[in-house]
């Protein structure tokens, strides 16, 4: 009962609406070729001329150019994510909360990255976007804290201390693994019964899935024994059962790629992938793309439900990851091919 | 032998029930042609003033598509008149 009331009324319609008008604003897939023919200030000012204008004002005193940039994008993430939540009531507010922890995530492993290598405050705290349920002044004031211990005890309340509270220093990706665990755990659970949920339910466990043959192609090629990369998997996924990731992650690499024949997600990534294969980038993008392919797919079929937000959060997300993509591969010369590979469109 | 004015008395009394029952009908033509359009603007308008808020010029398409579902109140309204036309003059 205490979870109805949580959960509140369905109110879809208002943010759906909006939501849909907020995606019409995004960059247009024929921006990217023209960003990819700029400068860097160029590339700045169209940026600061379109919807990240307050960003780049506000910013522009402290920072410059390439910095300038970088800043702008993740305070206009966070600020969009937090402008999703502001307008969203009851059911639709708490799926979004559940879903943007993401970003707590994100921040709390860039945190302990960040210690653990005696990076400064300042420097971790460029890096974090204050999108989740983390503002970004309690970010701050946990990025100034010294010892692990301190850290421990500011999230003492938060769901994620069960992962951190054994963490004494050290190697951090049995920690990441167990909060990426505790994340998509409680975001499946989150969701409900009803039809358009179903169907929420499902994209999110097809996200698992990607996620998951990342991770597989990544720990693969870097050669992991078996039980390590069963660690790192995410169970819950949509094809990619618990005795599948078992199956797959025991596999030699040759085998591992005639497994993978077996899974719908096949027909995405064969042409690029084949075994003498050494770079991932091109696998990633693909799976990158389905993933966005597949959320404005569905997003069609009910529009009134999460679906439509879950579709917007992705593409804005990839809008600054691709733009992010080019301006960094401006800046290190890179060839105008491979930066139009690592584009997600 | 029958008393002729208990018989229109009678008649009457039909009569009047009849209007009775014909007005009931056009009041819950109109009532609840009423609620229906008010359950179908609801989301519309809340959808259109959420578009609205992103984009400003979406207002008059906004306002039209709000008041589409005005046309279910029409028709209630269209056969409460009909059916006021057929009440007996009393």
């Amino acid at each position: 009962m205490a979870f109805l009331i949580r959960r509140g009324s369905k109110k879809y319609p208002y943010i759906t609406a909006r939501v849909r008008a907020m995606k019409s604003k995004l960059l247009p897939r024929e921006v990217y070729p023209k960003l990819m023919n700029m400068d860097i200030p160029e590339i700045t000012r169209l940026i600061g001329e379109s919807e990240y204008k307050q960003d780049v004002d506000e910013l522009a005193q402290k920072y410059s150019g390439l910095d300038l940039l970088e800043h702008a994008l993740n305070q206009n993430l966070a600020r969009t994510y937090r402008k999703l939540l502001r307008v969203s009531q009851d059911e639709p507010n708490y799926l979004i909360t559940e879903y943007l922890r993401h970003w707590d995530i994100w921040n709390i492993k860039t945190i302990l990255r960040g210690k653990n290598y005696g990076a400064p405050a300042q420097e971790i705290l460029d890096a974090v976007v204050a999108a989740g349920q983390l503002g970004y002044r309690e970010l701050t004031s946990i990025a100034n804290m010294e010892s692990i211990d301190d850290i421990k005890t500011a999230l003492g309340n938060t769901p994620y201390y069960a992962a951190i509270a054994n963490y004494d220093g050290g190697e951090l990706s049995a920690i990441e693994n167990e909060l990426d665990k505790i994340y998509y755990s409680r975001l499946l659970a989150s969701i409900g019964k009803s039809k358009g949920e179903k169907l929420s339910l499902k994209y999110i466990k097809t996200e698992i899935d990607l996620k998951n043959i990342k991770t597989l192609f990544r720990t693969k090629k870097a050669g992991l024994v078996k039980d390590d990369i069963f660690e790192l998997l995410i169970p819950g996924g949509m094809e990619l059962k618990s005795g599948d990731l078992k199956r797959m992650s025991s596999l030699p690499w040759s085998d591992f790629l005639k497994g993978l024949e077996d899974y719908s997600y096949w027909s995405e990534i064969s042409e690029v992938v084949s075994e003498d294969m050494t770079s991932l980038m091109d696998v990633e993008a693909l799976l990158d793309k389905y993933a966005m392919g597949y959320a404005s797919r569905i997003s069609h079929y009910y529009p009134l439900s999460i679906l439509p937000i879950y579709d917007y959060m992705l593409r804005k997300n990839n809008e600054i990851n691709n733009i992010r993509t080019i301006v960094r591969g401006k800046k290190v010369k890179l060839p105008d091919e491979i930066i139009r590979k690592h584009l997600v469109m | 032998m029958v008393d002729i004015n208990l018989v229109e008395a009678g008649i009457e009394q039909i009569l009047a029930n009849q209007a009775g029952l014909i007005a009931i009908g056009a009041g819950l033509a109109v009532g609840l042609t009423g609620i229906a359009s008010a359950l179908a603007e609801k989301d519309i308008g809340a959808a259109a003033v959420g578009a609205m808020a992103e984009r400003e010029e979406l207002f008059g398409k906004g306002l039209i598509l709000t008041v589409i579902p005005e046309t279910i109140v029409i028709f209630g309204f269209v056969i409460a008149f009909m059916l006021f036309g057929i009440i007996p003059v009393l």
